[in-house]
């Protein structure tokens, strides 16, 4: 018999897949934290801190690392941070962020904490270290929530 | 616990390769079994294959059985792959020795392999914004040049630490690649072209930074007592450390002093029951020209903050306090994430056979170490080798 030779079709877009997706699942049937972003979305950023052993958790969790409690509570760390590091992101960025090329990373100290996060407002050339940021939430067509800090 | 010996390597050529993960399998595996004598593959009882994302960069998993199939080796004590980002081909040779050590394997081969070219570079960078904690940190763009950029700007304003100094180690490693015919990048940069090259994120330009590379290297390693029968030239691994501190970047110890690092060397230098002043060759990871400067204060070839006056003074040259990444380190050589413990490896088995080019030869090298970090930093691993058993 003689070989056959066919053109087959496959569906072109491919919906983003969350697993390609660097935004978390954040509502209560993917995690048991989604207090967080609900307390972001109300202008709150947040972490758990053990009630047993007093040690402040970052990122928020269900258990106490130290002492193994499950006794945690939300606080409040506050809408002010200060500039700890910082750098600029001008290339090699990943798949949803390479249109927003270049942008500012920062490391922030706030409510006790270092935590990294974008930073929006500023070129690298406008940052100093020890700069104060305000907190920022960014939401995404889907609803989804996330942290960033602001300069100015 | 048995004394083990490497009898045998072989590896790819690295670079930006026209050949599939599976064909980069092939070509080291051949190479290395073509450097033993008196080894069949099927003598070969364990395989450990070090392959940092396969899932990603490939989409495959289970890879360790495909390396087997591929190579006719029919594992029967151990298989597995193992995954630790940067530092996935150094876990592949601590599982192997491991096994090896405590008796359950005869013949294990610790291999690596990492395909890391794709058409969309913007896939292979999601592929690395996964590492650092993706919900937390990766969220924010921070991959391994941002994350690295802020370390080499605290290490700048803690401790005078200059740009010149690190763009020394770039020009360092990038001469001594020059003469590895293995290595992915065969041009001099001089610290001139560092500052030239383009602006990745600052204070790091693209000299400053190793790159995306295919390649793939393997390792026979068996009971000292058996080497002989192998190779008349075995390198002994005498000792090894790890440690960990932390994930997320709020976690770490400290952004300008590796801790884990310093766990790593002291536990090295006991259990290989030797000190650093008996280092000959250092395979550091220069994943970014910041981390080798803070691998010498680590290692204690220095104080904390002097590393980069130590590469100023001439300390990590062959000739020097310690002959630092003679291979041309992970900014001349590429890093194939997966490969790259293998290759430093293979390289300092090559050196104390006298089987390197003159310019790079690090003459009577006696002990070497090679270490790997992973991560934020946050992990660091290390394996001593000694030419002789000791």
């Amino acid at each position: 018999m003689s070989v056959k030779f066919e053109k087959i079709k496959r569906q072109q877009m491919i919906k983003f897949p969350y697993m390609l997706d660097f935004y978390p699942l954040e509502d209560e049937k993917f995690t048991r934290t989604s207090k967080f972003f609900q307390n972001l979305k109300e202008g709150k950023l947040t972490t758990t801190k053990c009630k047993t052993c007093g040690k402040l958790l970052w990122p928020p969790r269900i258990m106490c690392p130290n002492c193994f409690s499950e006794d945690l509570e939300w606080v409040n760390l506050g809408t002010e941070g200060e500039l700890y590091a910082f750098t600029e992101m001008k290339a090699g960025a990943p798949l949803g962020f390479v249109e927003d090329c270049p942008f500012c990373i920062g490391l922030v100290k706030i409510g006790g904490l270092l935590i990294s996060s974008r930073i929006d407002g500023a070129k690298f050339e406008d940052l100093k270290i020890g700069d104060k940021v305000g907190l920022k939430i960014v939401e995404l067509e889907d609803g989804r929530v996330f942290y960033r800090f602001f300069k100015g | 616990m048995r004394k083990v010996a490497i009898v045998g390597g072989g590896a790819t050529q690295c670079g930006k390769r026209d050949a599939s993960w599976r064909d980069l399998a092939q070509e080291a595996g051949k190479a290395m079994f073509a450097s033993v004598n008196n080894l069949h593959q099927k003598d070969v009882d364990t395989l450990i294959v070090g392959a940092a994302q396969p899932e990603r960069f490939i989409f495959q998993a289970h890879v360790a059985p495909m390396v087997a199939e591929y190579l006719g080796i029919v594992p029967r004590k151990v298989l597995a792959r193992t995954e630790l980002m940067c530092a996935s081909g150094q876990a592949a040779i601590r599982y192997a020795w491991a096994s090896v050590a405590s008796g359950m394997s005869d013949v294990a081969v610790a291999f690596g392999v990492e395909k890391m070219y794709m058409p969309d570079m913007a896939e292979a960078q999601t592929n690395m914004t996964c590492v650092l904690d993706r919900e937390w940190d990766g969220i924010n763009g921070l991959s391994a040049p941002p994350f690295f950029a802020m370390t080499a700007q605290r290490h700048m304003l803690e401790f005078g630490t200059t740009k010149e100094q690190m763009a020394l180690v770039s020009a360092k490693n990038h001469h001594y690649s020059t003469m590895n015919p293995i290595a992915h990048f065969q041009k001099e940069v001089r610290v001139e072209d560092v500052f030239k090259s383009p602006m990745v994120s600052p204070p790091l330009n693209l000299f400053d930074c190793s790159s995306m590379t295919d390649g793939a290297a393997g390792l026979i390693l068996v009971p000292a007592e058996n080497a002989k029968k192998y190779t008349d030239t075995p390198m002994y691994i005498i000792g090894t450390g790890q440690a960990n501190i932390g994930n997320a970047v709020n976690n770490l110890a400290s952004l300008t002093e590796w801790i884990p690092l310093k766990m790593a060397v002291n536990e090295t230098l006991e259990t290989a029951k030797i000190t650093r002043d008996e280092i000959d060759i250092a395979e550091l990871h220069d994943c970014f020209t910041i981390s080798e400067i803070m691998e010498y204060e680590a290692f204690g070839w220095c104080e904390k903050g002097k590393g980069g006056r130590f590469i100023e003074e001439g300390g990590p040259y062959i000739g020097g306090k310690v002959a630092a990444n003679p291979r041309g380190g992970l900014l001349g050589c590429g890093h194939p994430m997966g490969a790259t413990a293998i290759l430093q490896a293979l390289d300092i088995f090559q050196q104390f056979k006298g089987e390197v080019q003159e310019g790079r030869h690090v003459k009577g090298a006696e002990n070497a170490v090679a270490h790997n970090l992973s991560g934020a930093a946050n992990v660091h691993s290390i394996i001593a080798y000694s030419r002789s058993p000791r």
